[in-house]
């Protein structure tokens, strides 16, 4: 029964990652975005961990993706016409297939060790879905083992922030004609 | 009685607290439309709706007939998918955040029911992960319209659940960090055991106040309900629906209403518990925690039959240069309190 279901999700979850990068529009891909997101967070409820599931939505469906809705609403992106529609422009060039290949060896690599790594533990060392999922566990996990790497993505999170700021302020003082400082 | 209880299958007694909660809520939802209209008559001195039933009473029921039997107009160009689809998504995840408030406990004999829905562990991460996405309804619905009106309403939804959200968030946090559990019913017995609403510890005060000033904008009421403000623009992201989509979102907003109004009680006024009577028989704390949410319901309307509405740029300045610095300081102090106080324990 949750196999079956896990390949339902799995499928609707590929399909909305394929519709992000085909819809024409911006809204239709955040749409798409939405089921990918809501697929996996029930994959990860059939798995078992419920805060991750509702961590996901909460992040992602409830705020990641209405500031982009919001961003999509603002600059007014192109209609989106009275349906979806694919477009296979995205998929073609040498460009495109350069990345593609890129993506795939990398999504490869992730794919091996992840299969490496899950036949080297034994079920004495492999981590208890229901110990994680604790928030307890979680918390003594991310400010415990993991504290520098989650500081760390901390840090990167700021210096993106910086640098786009930084970035948009200049685009601006062009327009206006003026020499950036 | 007892016997009788112990012996029904589980499955009868989910589907009754399904049906009186849902129904409950749905039914709660429907009179809060009459007694918006009530209450403002009688700030006015007006009557009101008096016509239909007893003091009005069944004027909700005549509303939604009404609604059902409206032509449905699709403006050209919309996006009929969204467009149809928005209304149900403003109103269902209001309606699903239901499940998790523990409204008491039934006893009958010796067996103890807990009148909720769902006992969840993670009872507050569910409600806000579902409450946030009830935006999407706004900002679909707007988006999905192809008019001017509606997508500034739609546009101006999603800012404002943005700003909010995080103070919303931030003020539950805190009851969290007091009660150190994410479980509603877990809250309220913590409450129960200390013998102290949240609400009157200090850093749960100020926590009450910034929560509730946070509902308000997250539910889209007065003096912040910009994605519809009428002078502005119409009717805000539903201008271009009727019949019973518009309806459908009006619903939506005020079970989102009702929801906020029992986790404001669950959260800050201690849910079912009853002052100075700490052993009450168990009907007065279900009759307890509906006066209380009651009382925040009244608020709601109070609010916005006297005060004026904000300007947009001042909703946004007090969301995030003042709501939210003062909410994120109030969670760090909590946060120093209680590490300090539970060390030497």
């Amino acid at each position: 029964m949750s196999s079956i279901l896990f390949y339902i999700l799995a499928l609707v979850a590929l399909l909305g990652a394929a519709g992000v990068i085909l819809a024409k529009s911006p809204m239709g891909s955040v749409i798409s975005l939405l089921g990918t997101f809501f697929a996996l967070a029930v994959i990860y409820l059939l798995a078992g961990f419920q805060f991750l599931a509702a961590a996901q939505i909460l992040v992602y469906a409830g705020a990641i993706l209405v500031l982009f809705l919001f961003v999509i609403m603002l600059l007014n992106l192109g209609a989106m016409g009275s349906r979806f529609e694919l477009s296979f422009a995205p998929l073609q060039g040498g460009r495109a297939r350069l990345a593609g290949a890129i993506a795939v060896a990398l999504a490869l690599v992730g794919l091996i060790a992840a299969q490496r790594t899950t036949l080297a533990a034994t079920p004495a060392t492999a981590p208890d879905a229901k110990a994680i999922d604790g928030l307890e566990g979680i918390a003594l996990e991310l400010f415990g083992r993991y504290s520098l790497p989650f500081q760390a993505v901390s840090v990167l999170l700021l210096a993106t922030m910086v640098a786009v700021i930084v970035l948009a302020k200049r685009q601006r003082a062009g327009e206006h004609g003026e020499e950036p400082r | 009685m007892e016997d009788f209880v112990k012996e029904l299958p589980v499955w009868v007694l989910w589907v009754a607290k399904v049906a009186i909660i849902f129904g409950g809520l749905v039914a709660t939802a429907a009179l809060m439309s009459l007694a918006e209209r009530k209450v403002s008559a009688w700030m006015q001195y007006r009557h009101g709706p008096n016509r239909v039933g007893p003091f009005g009473l069944l004027q909700p029921l005549a509303d939604g007939i009404k609604f059902i039997f409206k032509e449905e107009l699709i403006p050209a160009g919309a996006n009929k998918f969204l467009f149809r689809l928005a209304p149900a998504l403003a109103a269902i995840p209001a309606m699903m955040t239901i499940a998790v408030i523990p409204i008491g406990t039934i006893q009958i004999g010796e067996t103890k029911i807990p009148f909720s829905i769902a006992q969840v562990d993670l009872g507050i991460m569910y409600m806000l992960a579902l409450g946030g996405l009830s935006v999407y309804g706004a900002i679909l619905g707007g988006w999905a319209s192809n008019s001017k009106y509606s997508l500034l309403g739609g546009l101006r939804a999603s800012a404002q659940m943005i700003s909010y959200e995080l103070t919303l968030i931030l003020s539950i946090l805190v009851v969290v960090a007091l009660s150190g559990s994410l479980d509603l019913g877990a809250i309220v017995e913590a409450q129960r055991v200390n013998g102290l609403w949240n609400v009157f510890t200090p850093f749960g005060a100020l926590a009450f106040v910034l929560f509730t000033i946070a509902s308000f904008a997250e539910t889209n009421r007065h003096p912040f309900d910009f994605a519809e403000c009428e002078p502005e623009l119409v009717g805000g992201f539903h201008t271009e629906y009727s019949a019973m989509r518009f309806a459908l979102f009006f619903l939506g907003e005020y079970c989102a209403m009702t929801v906020m109004a029992c986790l404001n009680t669950t959260l800050f006024f201690g849910g079912p518990s009853v002052p100075f009577w700490a052993n009450a028989p168990w009907y007065v704390g279900i009759l307890a925690f509906l006066i209380k949410a009651g009382f925040f319901l009244f608020l709601f309307i109070w609010v916005r039959w006297t005060l004026p509405r904000f300007r947009f740029d001042q909703l946004m300045r007090l969301g995030w240069k003042v709501a939210l610095p003062i909410a994120l300081a109030n969670l760090l102090v909590v946060g120093a309190w209680v590490a300090f106080s539970t060390k030497g324990s």
